[in-house]
């Protein structure tokens, strides 16, 4: 038996031959999907559905095949994993996102004809799921490769930056930008609500946050009650407690005229922020409390040791080492909260959300992309800057002294 | 100077620290020592007041500590810990210079001190000063601890078994150089510890403590020859006390002149502990060894039967030499 297992045998070999699945899945789906449905569809105006197109019909054959070799190169680099196959495999996939924003310009100069104004192109089923896919290609491509954060977010940034230009520039039949040019106004003003609506929400739960953190640290029975009633708050569901302050708010209003003077009402940013702040704050509280009791209590004895006042304790040596944990609960906070937002709009509060709203009412769905889509790139940008600061602050403050012995 | 009248800590019912009284003279090192739970860093916490005592005086310079503003007490007074509790998110240099800072030294003052301090504890300022706790080595960071704790010129320095989580060989190294620096610094040092070789080689005045009281005190010596009960002996080693004892004494204070005889073939140097020669001996299968200065010259001789002879309670003025 001692003697077999010595021996080099074909076992061992396919042993080490070991394919990265998780590629090579996402890669044969996006295939299976790019020839199979529609790439994109023409609709002849905004209502009326469009008329779907397969792969070669809106690329060409060249095109198509161009597509197709790029993503069985990346098969069959996945199938033999190592750093420098992913290294190429990583712009590979930058590379095919950087492309499809073409690929659009290219089935529109095919399949729009310059006679109906009104045309738009829309972007399929295949579309969306090459997309998609890509994405987690390039996650898992991340992850493999460990990239920092910084290094992604440009990344993220650059091939942001060539679909805008595409977009803008080359892309006149695309739906969503034909429903973009026709609420330019609209949309930069949603945008803007949408944006003060989430920061002013995501300012008051850190200082609210804040302070109750620091109540809890200092009264035990308070926490209990405190983490009780904003877990309750967390359970409400987000229509249900935006329509909750419709009357409170109302007659808080019709009681004090200075109050409506100032805007506040049933009905628009008033109820709309205070239901963000109530929905902010237990993520805000949980990781503000957690990231302040975590400093290590060896640290803080020894500031008191060595003379330090409370205060000074605090903002010298508990805040900045809480930080990275706090930052971490800002970001879970504010991604949320540039969700929640779009909920918002349903009590007139304005945003993004209005978009997605009216054009479900509208049937319109490239109206709702226009709302939806900037949400999500919100959301990441949200996500990955702050999640990058938090980065850039740790490596400093997580290893204890002494642990280097 | 630091003095204790009747010490006594009660945590709710428990007695931490029962009724002690101490005095340490200035610019003495005192060492508590005692099993797990004595009392010991109760009794150095109260000094600084990071816990108030119950009843009882605690004197510094004859004035009550309760009359000080306790923050203000402790930037007098140096505190070093076991796991350094540096600030993992600032500097070497910067937590050096804590406490000055604290005290509003200007900042060329504050460097000052810093460079100073760098250089005393053997941390080579171009190689430490930009570099955060976590890079450096045990032994390193407490070098740190113990400059942070010196920065503000202290006449005080409390340790709390500073050098327990350290490895031996750079526990022994540490130790050398805090008794090198107490010889140029005379600082009142107040040092828990309950590694009684790290005790005896560095201590005064050795106060050993139980159940939060304090069974026995004096200089090391007196206590290795009388110890006054089997607690006291056990925790001193037992049988090893002889040894422990050699420890405390030089081989120059042994020494007897040469013999006519041909001087023995092992050398060993006049400043070397009488423990170390014995343990020569048993090496190198010999009863004499010939002692040298420290070029080597021969100075004396060291003999089995004259340091035998020798051990009587009373030798051993030899800590003051």
């Amino acid at each position: 038996m001692a003697l077999l297992d010595a021996l080099p045998s074909p076992q061992m070999a396919w042993r080490q031959w070991r394919p990265n699945s998780v590629l090579v899945v996402l890669l044969s789906v996006m295939l299976v999907a790019l020839w199979l449905f529609d790439v994109v569809s023409v609709s002849p105006n905004r209502i009326v559905s469009g008329q779907g197109a397969g792969l070669v019909e809106a690329m060409g054959w060249l095109g198509a095949l161009l597509v197709s070799g790029v993503t069985i190169t990346l098969m069959l680099l996945s199938l033999q994993p190592g750093r420098q196959n992913y290294q190429v495999a990583l712009v590979g996939v930058c590379l095919l996102l950087l492309l499809m924003p073409f690929g659009l310009i290219v089935a529109s100069d095919r399949l729009v004809s310059s006679d109906m104004p009104q045309a738009r192109l829309n972007m399929g089923m295949a579309y969306w799921l090459m997309l998609s896919l890509l994405l987690l290609c390039w996650i898992e491509l991340r992850l493999r490769l460990a990239l920092p954060r910084r290094w992604t977010v440009l990344m993220l940034l650059g091939v942001a930056l060539v679909w805008w230009l595409c977009a803008m520039w080359a892309l006149e039949a695309l739906a969503l930008g034909q429903e973009f040019r026709a609420r330019n106004d609209e949309f930069w003003r949603a945008l803007r609500q949408h944006i003060t609506l989430v920061s002013v929400s995501v300012a008051i739960s850190i200082g609210l946050g804040l302070s109750l953190a620091m109540l809890m640290r200092r009264y035990a029975n308070f926490q209990k009650v405190a983490f009780g009633v904003l877990n309750f708050l967390q359970t409400i569901p987000s229509i249900a407690l935006f329509g909750l302050m419709l009357g409170p708010l109302a007659w808080l209003a019709a009681q004090w005229p200075l109050l409506s003077r100032l805007g506040v009402s049933g009905i628009g940013w008033a109820p709309a922020l205070l239901a963000l702040v109530a929905y902010s704050l237990l993520p805000m509280v949980r990781n503000t409390y957690i990231a302040l009791e975590q400093v290590s209590p060896e640290t803080l004895e020894a500031a008191r040791g060595m003379g330090m006042r409370n205060s000074q304790r605090f903002w010298q040596v508990r805040l900045p080492l809480a930080l990275p944990v706090l930052l971490e609960g800002i970001r879970i906070t504010s991604v949320q909260a540039i969700g929640l937002t779009a909920v918002a709009a349903l009590i007139g509060a304005g945003g993004l959300g209005a978009f997605i709203f009216q054009g479900l009412g509208q049937a319109a769905m490239d109206m709702v992309l226009l709302g939806a889509l900037p949400i999500l790139i919100l959301a990441l940008i949200a996500d990955a800057g702050l999640g990058a600061l938090s980065d850039i602050l740790r490596p400093k403050n997580t290893v204890r002294p002494g642990d280097a012995q | 100077m630091i003095e204790l009248a009747h010490v006594t800590k009660r945590f709710d019912d428990a007695v931490a620290v029962d009724d002690i009284s101490l005095h340490i003279a200035k610019g003495k090192f005192c060492a508590l020592v005692g099993t797990s739970g004595c009392g010991k860093s109760t009794t150095l916490r109260m000094i600084n007041r990071l816990i108030e005592h119950s009843e009882g005086d605690i004197l510094l310079d004859g004035q009550p500590i309760a009359a000080y503003d306790p923050v203000k007490l402790r930037r007098r007074i140096g505190y070093v810990i076991q796991h350094t509790g540096l600030f993992p998110h600032w500097t070497v240099a910067r937590n050096i210079g804590l406490v000055p800072r604290l005290l509003k030294w200007s900042a060329a003052e504050v460097q000052a001190k810093v460079d100073e301090l760098m250089g005393l504890l053997g941390l080579p300022k171009d190689e430490f000063a930009h570099k955060y706790p976590h890079q450096l080595s045990g032994g390193q960071a407490q070098r740190v601890g113990v400059a942070r704790a010196l920065a503000a010129d202290p006449d005080i320095l409390l340790m709390d078994e500073p050098f327990g989580a350290l490895d031996p060989i750079t526990r022994e190294k540490l130790q050398d150089e805090l008794a090198r620096l107490q010889a140029k610094m005379h600082k009142t040092v107040v040092f828990v510890t309950h590694d009684m070789d790290e005790a005896l080689r560095l201590a005064d005045h050795l106060v050993v403590m139980r159940e939060g009281r304090i069974v026995q005190q004096g200089t090391p010596l007196a206590l290795l020859q009388h110890p006054q009960d089997s607690f006291v002996e056990s925790l001193l080693g037992g049988l090893e006390r002889g040894l422990k004892q050699a420890a405390l004494t030089r081989v120059k204070d042994h020494m007897a002149p040469m013999g006519p005889t041909l001087p023995a073939q092992s050398r060993i140097p006049a400043t070397f502990s009488l423990r170390q020669g014995l343990s020569m001996m048993l090496r190198d299968h010999t009863d004499r060894l010939t002692v040298v200065d420290q070029h080597d010259v021969p100075v004396g001789e060291l003999t089995l039967r004259k340091i035998v002879k020798e051990a009587q309670p009373e030798q051993g003025k030899a800590r003051e030499s």
